[in-house]
């Protein structure tokens, strides 16, 4: 475990921080940061350490984290003119080779390791300006060289972007065995995958708490669709909403304190918020037609929501008390599942065209659509990063369904999860600390 | 002496022979009786004795008599008994085939894309499950809304919960109790054939019915 200790050390000349100016990663035009990793330097690695490649390990980590944030491409090695003065400081690095090979950033370190702990520097440079960006001390007890990738790449990112990223995020999803499902969730790395409930039936919808601490979701689990609330630290579990008919679980507040629900016990479906505290309900909608997939907006001050009121599903936007009904979307006869930026201002869905669903996003207000999918698979499900800068979907192909992430403005995808049944919901957590 | 007990062997036989008839045939054992009367009558060398063997006799009747209705009560007993079986085994049967008979009576209906409106063609379906669920007086209907894998999970569970409240609210409007139907939405989470193209989707896209008889 890492028990980070950041020295700051500003060396550099004219790195006034309120000068700073982050790139737009979020542009459409944006490229990805040409950046150049060396291998660390080992100053001293003790004799029991097995891998007396750690710099190049810990470098390798550092490129792996970098890639997967979506806004770096990490340069080959091979081209590299000088990889020589990984300890020399700056003036002596010639930045000339590197701008020639296309590199914009260039990170050099260095690396001990002892038994009890694993000392690292580390130097991030702009090569165009000749700049030091940053220059910092990690100290961790251990060896674990991939928790100290991760601070790094998240430094790295935080310099040039202004936002730590979603490193220490994790993602839940549905998978589907058969007729059986469960949660499950997987670090923003792909690591770690492990189940979160133990169902086995129909389970959908799965919503993590604010503060990460809670997990809703609507389980088929005693015959009908019922709404739980797990908590994740002890594991105890509690229906909150189990009315004849349709109960659907939808987003959390973000004071944490209510949850939406989609409930069809007053005749049709309409939406509700859940004061989970006492379980006392509040009746929003009140129209003849379907209204679906409530989602808070980041502020707390509006829900996004499907509802097939004007003949076709379509998002549709209202104030927490349900007035001021206002439709998003217009593009389209099938827009479904709305997800609202953490940074605020726009919502992502999915949205049929041309027999396929793909992923969209709009601003809050129904301007500046932005189509971010354009494969033959069914992409679904949207859900943002706590940055912002990421969506997590599901891709479909006839049975087969994975777990994808991309960009805000749709590139740079990967894959996070793709076996062990079919994988649809994805769910991104909150921070965790 | 001899003669005496002669008579009483004579009257011993009889009587056992009389309670086993007894057993089966209360009406015979009563003609015989007569005859054993007429027999002690016309014979007055014997009158004493016979009539010491009469008592003896009626103390084996009342004997035989309770013998006679213990027999007769489990008699009734095993018929009751066997009665109620058959009953039962009826009554089961009858549930099995009136379950076959309402699923095959009670048909799914189908439902065009995204849509949870009543068809032409399901108004049909609808209207003879009614008569079959009114006539059998069933007891409880689930009513079960299901859609085809196209688009969200969430919405085709709302879409699912219409498409059975729909069809519920067309058998109430036919007669049929709103208290006995339940709806249930599956969403696209139980399709019924496992294809991908537009013949699977319109056999999914269905109401289901699962009736209860009582």
């Amino acid at each position: 475990m890492l028990i980070a200790v950041v020295i700051f050390m500003f060396l550099a000349v004219g790195s006034e921080v309120a000068a700073k100016v982050y790139i737009d990663v979020d542009s459409p035009n944006f490229q990805l940061f040409p950046i150049a990793v060396c291998d660390f330097d080992v100053t001293y690695v003790h004799a029991a350490a097995k891998s007396k490649d750690s710099g190049i390990e810990l470098a390798d980590e550092v490129k792996r984290y970098l890639t997967m944030a979506g806004f770096f491409n990490p340069l080959n090695k091979k081209s590299f003119l000088d990889d020589k003065s990984a300890r020399s400081p700056s003036d002596a690095i010639i930045f000339a080779d590197w701008a020639m090979i296309g590199a914009d950033y260039l990170v050099k370190g260095n690396i001990k390791q002892s038994e009890k702990e694993t000392i690292s520097e580390c130097r991030l440079f702009d090569v165009i300006k000749g700049d030091l960006l940053f220059n910092k001390k990690y100290i961790s007890a251990g060896n674990d060289l991939k928790a100290l990738a991760k601070n790094i790449a998240s430094d790295i990112l935080f310099t040039l972007t202004g936002d730590e990223g979603d490193f220490n995020t994790q993602i839940a999803f549905v998978a589907k065995k058969v007729n059986k499902a469960d949660i499950y969730m997987v670090n923003y790395d792909g690591s770690d995958r492990k189940a979160l409930t133990n169902h086995r039936s129909i389970i959908v919808s799965p919503r993590w708490s604010p503060d990460g601490r809670f997990l809703a979701f609507t389980s088929f689990k005693d015959g009908n669709p019922e709404v739980y609330i797990r908590d994740l630290k002890n594991g105890s579990e509690r229906k909150v909403a189990s009315f004849e008919g349709l109960n659907l679980c939808g987003y959390w507040s973000p004071d944490g304190q209510k949850l939406l629900l989609t409930l069809s016990k007053d005749g049709n479906e309409e939406l509700y918020i859940l004061e989970i505290s006492n379980l006392k309900l509040k009746r929003l909608t009140n129209s003849y037609s379907i209204d679906v997939s409530p989602a808070w907006s980041p502020d707390g001050k509006k829900i996004a929501f499907v509802s097939n009121r004007g003949g076709s599903p379509q998002i549709y936007s209202m104030d927490t008390d349900g007035n001021n009904v206002k439709r998003i979307t217009y593009e389209g006869n099938y827009n479904t599942s709305p997800s609202w930026s953490p940074r605020g201002g726009r919502i992502a869905y999915e949205g049929l065209i041309n027999h396929k669903y793909q992923i969209f996003t709009i601003d809050e207000e129904g301007n500046n659509l932005l189509q971010l999918t354009f494969n033959a698979a069914d992409n679904e499900s949207p859900s943002w990063s706590p940055s912002g800068r990421q969506i997590a979907y599901s891709s479909k192909i006839n049975s087969k369904s994975k777990i994808c992430i991309m960009n805000a403005n749709g590139l740079n995808g990967r894959i996070l999860q793709e076996n062990g049944g079919s994988l649809t919901m994805p769910m991104w957590s909150p921070r965790f600390k | 002496m001899k003669k005496n007990l002669t008579w009483i062997g004579f009257f011993i036989v009889l009587a056992f022979s009389l309670s086993m008839f007894t057993g089966c045939a209360g009406k015979k054992a009563v003609v015989k009786e007569g005859a054993v009367q007429d027999q002690q009558i016309t014979s007055d060398q014997a009158a004493k004795d016979a009539a010491a063997a009469k008592d003896a006799a009626a103390a084996r009747e009342a004997a035989d008599r309770l013998a006679r209705e213990q027999a007769e009560k489990e008699a009734a007993d095993r018929l009751a008994r066997e009665k109620a079986q058959k009953e039962q085994a009826a009554k089961v049967e009858a549930a099995a085939t009136a379950k076959a008979t309402a699923e095959e009576a009670v048909k799914d209906i189908y439902f065009d894309f995204d849509a949870s409106s009543i068809r032409a063609d399901a108004r049909e379906v609808l209207k003879a499950n009614a008569d079959y669920l009114l006539k059998n007086s069933a007891a409880s209907i689930v009513v079960e809304g299901h859609c085809d894998e196209r688009g969200t999970a969430e919405y085709n569970m709302a879409l699912g919960q219409r498409r059975a409240q729909e069809a519920k609210k067309y058998l109430v409007n036919l007669g049929v109790k709103g208290s006995a139907i339940k709806t249930i939405s599956f969403g696209k989470e139980r399709p019924i054939d496992p294809g991908h193209d537009e013949e699977a989707w319109a056999k999914n896209r269905r109401d289901h019915f699962v009736v209860k008889t009582k």
